[in-house]
């Protein structure tokens, strides 16, 4: 009973979280993976972070890269480009760590290269073209492409980004840490 | 309703302050169950409490529970007031105790967002039997009956105009619709109203927060306001409003001496201004259980007579409890204690990162000033630490007194006469953990109460003479708190577990039974869907309890151990960490990553040779250390780790013993001991087995916490 209020309260504020950010709508954080550029709106980047060591864990899919200390904070962090199924990279100094904010779950994200903060207008955003690239994976997590200029980005969705497949199994284990707790 | 009440953030604090009445008033009734009657202290603690309950309910309007402490209230007045002899006091203990329960599940029920529905009735009719009878005890000894809640006095509070000219004065006169129960308190929610606006306010029946009789007067008479404020009727009546306790409302204007000459009566009570009205008029609310006289000089003579008895001494001391020292508490929201206990701990971290920055390490750098300082700072932030330590940390006595209460109430259903004993309830332990073992004590103590100590009948029968006894006991030993629940019953049946352990396929074929050893035998009853009692109770007996209480227990990093004998009775203890929050690590590592292992369950550190170690051919490996052989498990290899140390001989094994299992770890190296932080692993990442945890070291890097228990199974 409690539970459930709880997640209805932390929608409610998640909504009012995005109200607030009324600004930041249609901005787009973007960067570079693979040959591509990618979109996050910003109201799911709290901070960006240079590249940092990372304590790995066992036992986990093979994009959740470990943990790092962020001011005390300890955060899980995912490589995109594994998450993406790519050819994984060598981090250097140009990797960066977006750390987002997504149901109030936090999460760093490696990236090879920050680009920059695009304003994409809705009448620019188009749905992702479905023929042909169906069978590709990484189609579910784009739920749109925005043009900017004369490039294109893919807008990313970050829900599904963190938690697609296994949202199930992480509720789970979610729930069985409450029930421990 | 004229002014709109904030209930929202009333009714936290109503919650609150209850529910922390309630608990005192339970310590007390059961601190006092067993003895004669209670004593005037305690009778007025009650008193009070539910005076102050039923005041705050029904400004809040919840009409149940201000009728059933109303009702309680009553009875209490009448044995403070008239000390009647012949209380049947464990009848008095169980109403108490029930208008207790059902105040907490309407409290529950308002917490969750329903509406508070229950029907007090049955309680209050019972309430009344008990009063009638209590009274009637004291009729047939031929004392007078004193009256009940007397001092009906026409006392006025008149308060100091501050008149101008746009000042206007009214009469208002407000009547109740003839069914509102407690009309004085709705009264008093007018009052509350008008003071906003009032310059000055003058009421008859004054006494209408702690004379119960105002309520009649007010509904026979009609609540009468004198009223000097700069608005318009109209602005009064909306003040009031009309709602569905208030029938009518009839408002006069007046000349300002007609105001000045008040009501009726036309004497003017003491004055007061207009500041301290209302906290006058609560204080004095609760002054009522003190001592009448204290007030009376400042009445004029003649007001009032009080009929009641001097409060006195009790007829018999129930029991000489020491005054507990008022000590001052604040109450912090434990979001801000974590908050401030995570800062600590960073800064903690950030010190020694400062301390031992390489910086530092410079040839030829004079640093003695600097290592003064810094000794300094370590010496803060170490009592810091100390402090905020001692700040989570509460004595158990709460979760103590919940068990009495349990014993109690389970014992007198069973019709079991059962002592309860309670030893070292003052240990201190985090309050998470008190948490968590708040449900695992439980049902240990329902367990011992029902199965552990025989009926009365079959006690005689086996020769016992002293009565059943529970003892609930705490001290801390060896960095853990030890929690014993123990019975002087039957203790737990060997033969009887052994059986059902078969017939449910839980021996080991070909082991005999004699075999198992007491400890192993006391183990199967922890296992889920194990009951040796024939008949399932109310209490116990689905066998579901003993597996919950080992998951709970072992959740939190505790350990059950189970004594019996036969005959005498058992003892259950449960050996917990003092604090969730900062434990005594082994720090240590393998390949890259660091490891922590809990200090207390590391038996020993060995490095071995390759010609101690046995390969058995499905790749399990065992080590011959003294005479014993013990399985080993590799950490790098058990996680798949880069680059760990293969080579036996360069590593290091730790010696773990975790109930009563013991298994070798291999790691490549050890960094030391030290005090940590425990923080979760993120939830986004699913639970690995064998890790419970995470830390910050002191180079800021984060370290995995092993869980002995999980690198067994």
């Amino acid at each position: 009973m409690e539970e459930i209020s709880e997640v209805k309260g932390q929608a409610a504020q998640d909504r009012d979280a995005s109200d607030e950010h009324d600004t930041s709508k249609g901005k787009y954080m973007t960067f570079k993976s693979g040959s591509e550029y990618y979109g996050l709106e910003i109201q799911y980047v709290d901070e960006i972070r240079c590249f940092q060591a990372i304590t790995p864990i066992p036992e986990t899919e093979d994009y959740i890269k470990g943990l790092i200390n962020l001011r005390g904070k300890i955060i899980p962090v995912i490589d995109v480009r594994l998450r993406f199924k790519q050819e994984p990279f060598e981090y250097n100094d140009r990797t960066c760590i977006i750390v987002v904010i997504v149901k109030s779950t936090m999460v760093g994200l490696i990236v090879e290269k920050i680009a920059e903060v695009v304003e994409i207008q809705k009448e620019n955003i188009l749905p992702p073209p479905t023929i042909g690239r169906t069978g590709k994976v990484q189609n579910k997590y784009v739920y749109g492409i925005g043009k900017v200029g004369g490039t294109v980005k893919l807008l990313l969705d970050a829900d599904k980004l963190l938690n697609d497949v296994n949202t199930a199994a992480a509720e789970q284990t979610n729930e069985t840490n409450l029930n421990e707790e | 309703m004229a002014e709109e009440f904030n209930t929202e953030g009333m009714l936290d604090v109503y919650l609150f302050e209850n529910e922390q009445l309630l608990e005192q008033l339970q310590e007390i009734v059961l601190d006092q169950k067993d003895a004669e009657c209670f004593d005037q202290d305690s009778i007025n603690e009650i008193f009070r409490a539910m005076h102050t309950i039923k005041g705050s309910s029904g400004i809040m309007m919840f009409d149940n529970i201000t009728a059933i402490s109303h009702k309680l209230e009553d009875v209490f007045y009448y044995l403070r007031e008239s000390h009647p002899e012949h209380v049947p006091h464990l009848q008095l203990v169980e109403h108490v105790l029930e208008v207790a329960d059902f105040i907490t599940s309407e409290m529950d029920k308002i917490r969750n967002g329903s509406t508070a529905d229950g029907n007090p009735e049955s309680i209050i009719k019972e309430l009344d039997k008990f009063l009638d009878m209590i009274k009637k005890g004291v009729k047939a000894e031929g004392e007078e009956l004193p009256p009940e809640n007397v001092h009906v006095e026409p006392q006025q509070f008149y308060i100091a105009p501050v008149a101008t000219d746009a000042s206007r004065f009214y009469k208002v006169y407000i009547t109740f619709s003839p069914e509102t129960v407690m009309a004085n308190i709705h009264a008093y929610k007018v009052v509350y109203a008008m003071k906003e606006i009032a310059e000055d306010l003058l009421y008859s029946p004054e006494d209408i927060i702690s004379d119960e009789e105002s309520a009649d007067v007010i509904m026979k008479e009609g609540f009468r306001i004198l009223l000097q404020a700069q608005c318009t009727e109209k602005e009064i009546r909306d003040l009031i409003g009309i709602g569905y306790d208030i029938k009518k409302v009839d408002i006069y204007e007046c000349k300002a001496e007609e105001f000045l000459r008040g009501f009726d009566f036309g004497e003017q009570g003491p004055q007061i201004d207009l500041e301290s009205s209302v906290e006058v008029i609560e204080a004095k609310a609760e002054k009522e259980s003190e001592p009448k006289q204290a007030e009376k000089p400042k009445m004029a003579p003649g007001d009032f007579v009080i009929q009641s008895k001097e409060p006195g001494k009790p007829k018999k001391l129930a029991k000489d409890k020491s005054k507990n020292e008022k000590a001052a508490f604040i109450s912090v929201n434990v979001n801000k204690m974590d908050q401030l206990m995570d800062l600590i701990g960073e800064l903690v971290i950030s010190q020694s990162v400062v301390l031992q920055n390489p910086d530092l390490k410079v040839p030829g750098l004079n640093l003695s000033n600097f290592n003064k300082a810094a000794a300094q700072m370590a010496k803060i932030s170490t009592d810091l630490q100390n402090v905020i330590m001692s700040m989570r940390m509460m004595p158990l006595t709460n979760l103590f007194q919940k068990m009495n209460r349990i014993v109690f109430d389970v014992s007198r259903k069973l019709g079991k006469e059962i002592e309860f004993e309670m030893v070292g309830e003052h240990t201190e332990v985090d309050k998470n953990i008190i948490e968590n073992i708040s449900d695992p004590l439980m049902h240990l103590v329902r367990n011992a109460v029902d199965h552990g100590i025989e009926t009365d009948a079959e006690r005689a029968e086996s020769g016992k003479t002293e009565k059943g006894k529970v003892t609930l006991s705490a001290r801390t030993e060896a960095g853990k708190v030890w929690i014993s629940v123990s019975d002087n019953g039957k203790g737990l049946d060997r033969a009887k577990i052994l059986a059902k352990a078969k017939s449910q396929g839980l021996l080991e074929d070909g082991k005999p039974e004699s075999s198992y050893t007491d400890k192993e035998v006391y183990r199967f009853i922890t296992l889920p869907g194990f009951s040796t009692n024939e008949q399932v109770t109310e209490y116990s007996g689905r066998g579901v309890g003993m597996d919950v209480v080992i998951q709970n227990i072992q959740a939190i990093g505790g350990v059950l151990e189970i004594e019996s004998t036969p005959g005498f009775g058992s003892t259950m203890t449960l050996k917990i960490p003092l604090t969730l929050a900062i434990i005594d690590g082994i720090v240590m590592e393998t390949g890259t990553s660091s490891f922590v292992v809990e200090t207390g369950v590391i038996k020993s550190f060995i490095s071995v040779k390759e010609d101690m170690m046995i390969h058995e051919p499905n790749g399990e490996e065992y080590v011959m250390i003294r005479g014993e052989c013990y399985p080993v498990l590799r950490l790098g290899e058990w996680y798949g780790l880069k680059d760990y140390q293969r080579s036996v001989d360069k590593g290091m094994m730790l010696i773990f013993e975790v109930e009563g299992k013991t298994i070798c770890l291999f790691v490549d190296r050890l960094i030391g001991k030290q005090e940590i932080v425990v923080k979760p692993i993120p939830s986004y990442i699913k639970k690995v087995k064998g890790l419970s945890g995470c830390t910050q070291l002191g180079d800021g890097s984060i370290a995995l916490i092993l869980d002995p228990v999980g690198l067994i199974e």
